[in-house]
């Protein structure tokens, strides 16, 4: 099915809440008021109800699909209290004219609050979009695996999608009570984490805040006035230079000789080697010719980098990984060896448990996220799981427990709509026009 | 519109020079071109907060952007509620509660993510240690899902899928596949977590029964008085097909338990006996879904062809197809019979996954 395409998806001047993280939509989330529609006909509450909700639950979905979906008879459930259901056989309820002589009783179980919620009412109003929640776009996104209900659906499309093991390419398969979905581990990692190119050390171009540009310009003005007045640089600038050079001359060699294994390299990443090694060469001719100028340390340390990063992220051969593994594995073992005479105890179980959270979240250029991860900002208040799943986030899996259901007083689906704009959307799909 | 500064081919050098420096960001032409007649020397790349001269992108000739005042007042929204850009340092939930007290008139407490909606509470899920203590009393212990559920407070089906899910996930420790442990400590971190500590309330209903449509209306049936009218009288008014609550609870030996202690017998005996009872009926369960595979087995025939490949035979029975010979039982393609499959409209998503 071909996607709609929204030019305003996170508008500010006409507000609509989303199924995403975004930051623009927990702006219009605190904006959300319940509108006023006393001076509307019905027909247009429900209008403006239906458009609003709409705008949130599964906006992505054609409304003919929905409306076929949309059930009038909403599930609910009540809690029977077993110390209740051994001592009364419900008669007490009945007696007298026919509604009890007493309250209802208490029993060992039941508490202050849960005999407050027994008289609640059960928001049926707010189950109106509870057969979308089995959705296994929407599913996903409710289990925090993706950070919008289309970036969900667009991981079902490409396959990085089980239900029980098998792969599922359908968004709009209707998960059924005990079905376990499961996500491809760095799909989600890429969807929650912070991209790559906002961490706070990388000069970049931000998209969110002045502050921000504010800040590199600071960096560059303090870079500027170093190279005036650091006297020291001048003098070993040639030998910066030749060490510059030298890094490069091996970087060039190394994706030499990743060209030279012909087994196991593709066209495209030979294609990709080859660019990777114009780019050596064009940088070493720059360093060659700024003979009089005392180029920056921290310009060639940047192109340094730069293709390090680019050479590690081509060279996925998997006899050079290991290799490398290896020879960090050796040398991590000899640091240990030297080390440990020099650390006391508490110093050395500190370093092993930073070690260790290091291991679990390394740094890793070859990841399309940045690396350590961290989750994407604005991500925690939108941070929820309802219950009706029950969700495995080490293995990134999630098991659809049963269909959501209404309470006395709860609902479990997720709607940022008042009551009222709910029970005037209910309204609205209740006709058939 | 305002005249403006063409590409910098049709400007001198110098005049480039003045409009790079000049503190403010606006190109309009009467402030960028002041410089032009009264050069003002405070500009260099030491003093001024404007980039130096050897920065990327040092002039623009496009306008600033208007900012509109919805523009402006989002700008300011974001900077003012930074804390909303990282997860609580201290390990709780960061809704948007904290900044809202008060939504439609109606108070907002913390638990809500959507301060209009207060029947929607983002309710505690189980912590990693919980968790594990449900994986360690069900396959190390070897207590009964329903005791397991009943000690917990947590619903059974929950208590499968948790075991399910940990079974996996020591699976891939053992097999060293990568798993997603930074992503899994930052999630649980910003949600409220139940740790089945002391004093904690109970995680969820374990016995709940879901609501029948026909139960949902508003009968009068007349009785007398003195007649006892039980749960069981209610369900049969309602109709020849409902049960009564006691007829459909998840777990009825802890009904049972109860009516025991009700009876006068030791809380920690009745409690022995109901674990007992838990588990004869779930191996009774296990054994009948044995049963039932076996005879499947059975009705089937087995041929290994040697070739790698495997033939099962199964009986089928002819008159499945009914008097129509279009019965969704029947198998095989039936002469006459239309196959709807590649018609317009048809929905070929799969309904379940085995």
């Amino acid at each position: 099915m071909r996607q709609r395409r929204l030019l305003r998806f996170h508008g500010l001047k006409r507000p609509r809440v989303r199924q995403t993280w975004n930051k623009y939509n927990l702006f219009n989330l605190i904006q959300l008021r319940t509108p006023q529609l006393s001076f509307k006909t019905f027909f247009q509450q429900k209008w403006r109800a239906k458009s609003m909700t709409r705008g949130y639950h599964g906006e992505h979905i054609k409304e003919y699909q929905w409306e076929r979906m949309f059930s009038r008879r909403p599930l609910s459930a009540v809690d029977m209290d077993p110390a209740y259901m051994a001592r009364y056989d419900g008669s007490e309820q009945a007696a007298g004219r026919g509604s009890g002589l007493l309250p209802p009783p208490r029993t060992r179980g039941t508490k202050g609050e849960e005999e407050a919620s027994r008289t609640k009412a059960t928001p049926y109003m707010q189950m109106v979009f509870a057969p979308m929640e089995r959705r296994l776009d929407i599913a996903i996104f409710r289990a925090l695996f993706a950070s919008s209900a289309r970036q969900a659906r667009q991981f079902v499309l490409h396959g990085a999608v089980t239900v029980n093991g098998k792969k599922m390419r359908h968004p709009g398969y209707l998960l059924n009570p005990g079905d376990l979905f499961q996500v491809d581990i760095e799909r989600v990692m890429t969807a929650t984490g912070k991209p790559k190119r906002s961490l706070p050390g990388q000069k970049t171009v931000s998209t969110t805040a002045t502050e921000e540009s504010a800040e590199a310009e600071e960096g560059d003005v303090k870079e500027a006035t170093a190279t005036i007045e650091d006297p020291g640089e001048a003098i070993d600038a040639d030998a910066t230079k030749e060490k510059h050079l030298a890094t490069l001359n091996a970087l060039k060699s190394r994706a030499q000789k990743i060209m030279g294994d012909k087994e196991h390299i593709r066209a495209k990443q030979k294609m990709s080697l080859r660019k990777f090694l114009r780019d050596v060469k064009t940088a070493m001719d720059t360093a060659r010719k700024s003979k009089g100028e005392a180029t920056s340390t921290a310009e060639m340390n940047e192109v340094e980098q730069e293709l390090s990063d680019l050479l590690s992220e081509l060279s996925i051969t998997p006899t050079e990984r290991k290799a490398e593994a290896k020879q960090a594995a050796i040398e991590q073992k000899e640091q240990e060896k030297l080390g440990g005479g020099l650390l006391t105890a508490e110093e050395r179980e500190a370093l092993q448990r930073l070690a260790r959270e290091e291991s679990l979240n390394p740094h890793d250029p070859s990841k399309p996220y940045a690396t350590p991860w961290q989750p994407r900002d604005w991500m925690s208040p939108f941070a929820f799981i309802p219950r009706y799943l029950e969700v495995n986030q080490r293995i990134c899996a999630a098991v659809y427990l049963r269909h959501p259901v209404a309470r006395p007083g709860l609902c479990e689906v997720p709607t940022p709509f008042s009551p009222v704009l709910s029970q005037l959307a209910f309204n609205w799909y209740l006709r058939r026009r | 519109m305002p005249p403006r500064i063409r590409s910098s081919s049709h400007q001198p050098q110098q005049l480039l020079n003045y409009l790079e420096s000049s503190p403010s960001f606006s190109l309009s032409p009467a402030s960028a071109l002041a410089p032009l007649h009264r050069p003002t020397p405070t500009t260099t790349a030491t003093i001024s907060p404007s980039p130096p001269p050897c920065s990327r992108r040092s002039f623009s000739a496009t306008p600033a952007v208007q900012l509109t005042r919805m523009r402006r007042k989002f700008k300011d929204w974001c900077v003012n509620n930074a804390l909303f850009r990282e997860p609580s340092p201290d390990g709780s939930t960061n809704y948007v509660s904290r900044v809202i007290s008060q939504s439609d008139w109606n108070k907002v407490s913390a638990d809500m993510p959507f301060p209009n909606n207060p029947q929607f509470r983002s309710q505690p899920v189980l912590s990693e240690k919980a968790r594990e203590m449900i994986w360690e009393a069900v396959m190390v212990k070897g207590m009964p899902l329903k005791a397991v559920s009943a000690q917990f407070h947590v619903d059974m089906r929950r208590v499968a899928a948790v075991v399910r899910m940990k079974e996996i996930e020591k699976k891939w420790e053992r097999e060293n596949k990568p798993m997603a442990y930074p992503y899994a400590r930052a999630i649980l971190g910003m949600l409220p977590r139940a740790n089945f500590l002391q004093g904690e309330p109970p995680f969820e209903p374990i016995n709940d029964i879901h609501v029948h449509s026909y139960t949902m209306q508003q009968l009068f049936v007349p009785t007398s008085e003195s007649r006892e009218f039980t749960r069981a009288d209610a369900a049969k008014a309602f109709g020849d097909h409902i049960l009564p609550p006691d007829d459909k609870m998840r777990i009825p030996e802890l009904v049972a338990m109860e009516r025991k202690i009700a009876d006068g017998m030791e809380p920690r005996d009745a409690e022995r006996e109901f674990i007992r009872e838990a588990r004869e009926s779930e191996q009774a369960f296990a054994a009948k879904q044995q049963a039932r595979l076996q005879a499947a087995e059975e009705r089937r025939i087995r041929v290994d062809s040697g070739r790698g490949i495997e033939f099962r035979f199964e009986k089928i029975n002819a008159e499945d197809v009914g008097p129509t010979g279009r019965s969704r039982r029947g198998v095989g393609w039936r002469y006459g019979v239309p196959f709807m499959d590649r018609k317009r409209g048809q929905v070929k998503i799969p309904t379940s996954v085995e």
